[in-house]
């Protein structure tokens, strides 16, 4: 057989081999009628002849198989004619016709169904081979060079501009176009949300090297920030099915980003909580673990920090032939600069109760502004401080309050008062205004120091607990062990604030005359 | 919390309303280095309609007292609330701050 020339053509010869039988059949039909031939004709070429082995003769009637007002082809009978023979081969070409169209929808269907499995398949690749990347440069990379694979072109690139970030470009093979284009192109597709295709003329191709471009928008994050271009698809020009695939690989892409992004984040957030939690440890360790036993008095301290690391400290600081010293401040702020000033204060305090041959209240205090006092100010904080000091012979409490409060003394029996401070918080003025005090402290008075979480804890309808409430709960507690005391303290806050988060530090030291 | 500022001479009067405290520093802070960019910087920080301060708020004025009397000004502060009033009495601020009853007796002080 000579090769046909057309598609339909081929397309009427593939039907005519597929339905042999019900050709056959057909063709039955007309030699029983008494026709001596039937035959099947496309481009001059015999497709099929009954009876079979004959010679098709000339014929006596034909009809023309028409598919779309083209001609693929004839069917011809011999030895029979008349308008009512004519008008049953004229309807069989029509099926016969029809048949080929057909025939040629199912192919193009499956024609398009394979392009469709295999762009599938080509996704689960690009997925495949872009799970594994953690770094946004090579991701995009990846993606750029399996974007030139799966669209046929000749490079790709990708347009990341994350907000507050530098826009950021990726090429593959190389930087193929003038990145102006690419910005200006991008600017564009931002706006109006749709991909761009750019069909260049030949002179601006010679100059540029560039035939076509498609640029599809890219959502991280629901905003537009991100976008995909195919450069020169190796035939033709973009069409709707280059559209489409850009459209799949731009959704996995942005997927993709936003996961990267994800994976970034948490682990900047892991990093910062091993450092929380490193902080919090050492500051932990900077507060004393147990209370010491002194001579005449009963006492107990806690500290519940309201972020992981909080400003507040406190201390005890008792060594051979020197007074037993006790601390409390309150560093403004909160987090890790509010957390190493405390360490700081504490530390200063430390070396001067131990070393100064006079250390009263009132000359550590003094000494701390003076050594802190550039520091708190290049940070711009401050710090409430309380250094106590018990003198066991004449059962005297020595004492020097930098701004903090609250400090509450309920005398055995008696009814519980402020004990204000006298200068301003270190940090705060040059030279620190707090000066000794002293007070003398029997067998039942309780002293509590605490600092303003306790007094600034709110309720649900924003109210603060307030000075009121705490001295009149102190009076209550007052009979019980300091231990007592203090749990009593966070429980009745606790209770007050039921639910809420802690908004700020809660410390206090309890001391009791025993 | 609103923040309006206005100029008497070159005293600069700063008027705050509402809930001073660590969520609306860091706004006054902004106001209060605009302020502060000039050479001798006098400011006056109305707190009349100041209903809360909290130990932000508190750090926030301390910090711009201290750089306006690096530069030879200074920070005054007027019309404090009662409770308000009570923490600067509580944490002995009124010891560090100049404060006045009106902010027109603290740009008169500047004055004289």
């Amino acid at each position: 057989m000579t090769q046909l020339q057309s598609s339909d053509s081929r397309m009427l010869a593939a039907v005519v081999s597929a339905q042999r039988s019900q050709f056959s059949a057909m063709a039955e039909a007309w030699l029983a009628s008494g026709a001596t031939t039937f035959s099947i004709w496309a481009e001059g070429t015999l497709l099929g002849c009954w009876p079979q082995a004959s010679f098709a003769g000339p014929p006596s009637m034909k009809a023309a198989i028409q598919v779309n007002g083209r001609e693929i082809g004839e069917i011809q009978v011999a030895g029979l004619s008349g308008p009512a023979a004519e008008a049953v081969l004229l309807s069989e070409a029509g099926l016969v016709a029809r048949l080929a169209r057909m025939e040629k929808e199912i192919k193009g269907m499956t024609a398009r169904l394979i392009d469709t499995q295999d762009q599938l398949l080509a996704v689960y690749d690009l997925t495949e081979a872009t799970r594994n990347y953690l770094d946004m440069g090579d991701l995009l990379n990846q993606l750029a060079f399996k974007t030139t694979q799966l669209g046929a072109t000749e490079g790709a690139a990708f347009l990341l501009e994350l907000p507050g970030q530098e826009l950021r470009l990726e090429h593959y093979p190389q930087p193929f176009l003038d990145e102006t284009l690419l910005r200006s192109s991008f600017e564009k597709v931002k706006t109006t949300e749709n991909e761009l295709v750019l069909n260049f003329s030949e002179s601006e191709m010679a100059l540029s090297g560039l035939r076509n471009l498609l640029l599809m928008p890219i959502q991280v994050r629901g905003e537009i920030c991100s976008a995909l271009a195919l450069i020169n698809k190796r035939e033709g020009d973009f069409l709707s099915p280059d559209t489409k695939l850009a459209r799949v690989i731009a959704s996995h892409a942005g997927s993709r980003i936003e996961h990267l992004l994800l994976y970034q984040e948490s682990l900047e957030q892991a990093k910062l909580q091993v450092e929380a939690d490193l902080a919090q440890r050492v500051q932990l360790n900077l507060l004393p673990k147990t209370s010491p036993q002194i001579d005449g008095l009963d006492l107990w301290a806690g500290s519940r920090p309201a972020s992981q690391v909080g400003g507040d400290f406190y201390d005890f600081v008792s060594s051979r032939g020197r007074p037993f010293t006790f601390a409390v401040g309150d560093v403004s702020g909160k987090g890790m600069p509010a957390a190493l000033l405390m360490a700081m204060t504490r530390t200063v305090m430390r070396t001067k109760t131990n070393v100064d041959p006079t250390p009263t209240p009132e000359v550590i205090l003094n000494n701390c502004n003076t050594e802190l006092y550039d520091d708190f100010t290049e940070v711009s904080m401050f710090a409430t401080a309380f250094i106590g000091q018990f003198h066991p012979q004449n059962r005297q409490l020595l004492f020097a309050n930098a701004g903090h409060s609250p400090v509450i003394f309920c005398p055995h029996e008696g009814e519980a008062r402020l004990l204000e401070a006298d200068g301003t918080a270190l940090g705060v003025l040059p030279t620190s205004l707090s000066k000794d005090q002293e007070i003398a402290f029997g067998e039942g008075d309780v002293l509590v120091v605490a600092t303003d979480g306790f007094s600034e804890a709110t309720n649900g309808k924003d109210e603060l607990f307030g000075y009121e409430r705490l001295m009149k709960v102190i009076e209550k507690l007052a009979v019980k062990s300091a231990r007592e005391v203090v749990e009593g303290l966070f429980e009745t806050v606790n209770q007050y604030s039921a639910g809420l988060p802690q908004a700020d530090d809660q410390t206090v030291i309890v001391i009791k005359g025993n | 919390m609103q923040v309006q500022s206005h100029s008497i001479g070159e005293v600069v009067v700063m008027n705050l309303e509402g809930r001073f405290d660590a969520y609306s520093a860091p706004q006054v802070n902004e106001r209060l280095e605009e302020a502060l960019r000039i050479e001798t910087p006098r400011l006056v920080v109305n707190m009349e309609k100041v209903i809360f301060v909290d130990s932000t708020a508190l750090a926030t004025l301390v910090q711009a007292m201290k750089r306006c009397r690096q530069m030879n000004g200074d920070l005054r502060i007027s019309n404090l609330k009662q409770p308000v009033q009570m923490i600067f009495e509580l944490t002995r601020l009124d010891r560090a701050f100049e404060i006045f009853p009106s902010a027109a007796e603290a740009v008169e002080a500047f004055n004289q």
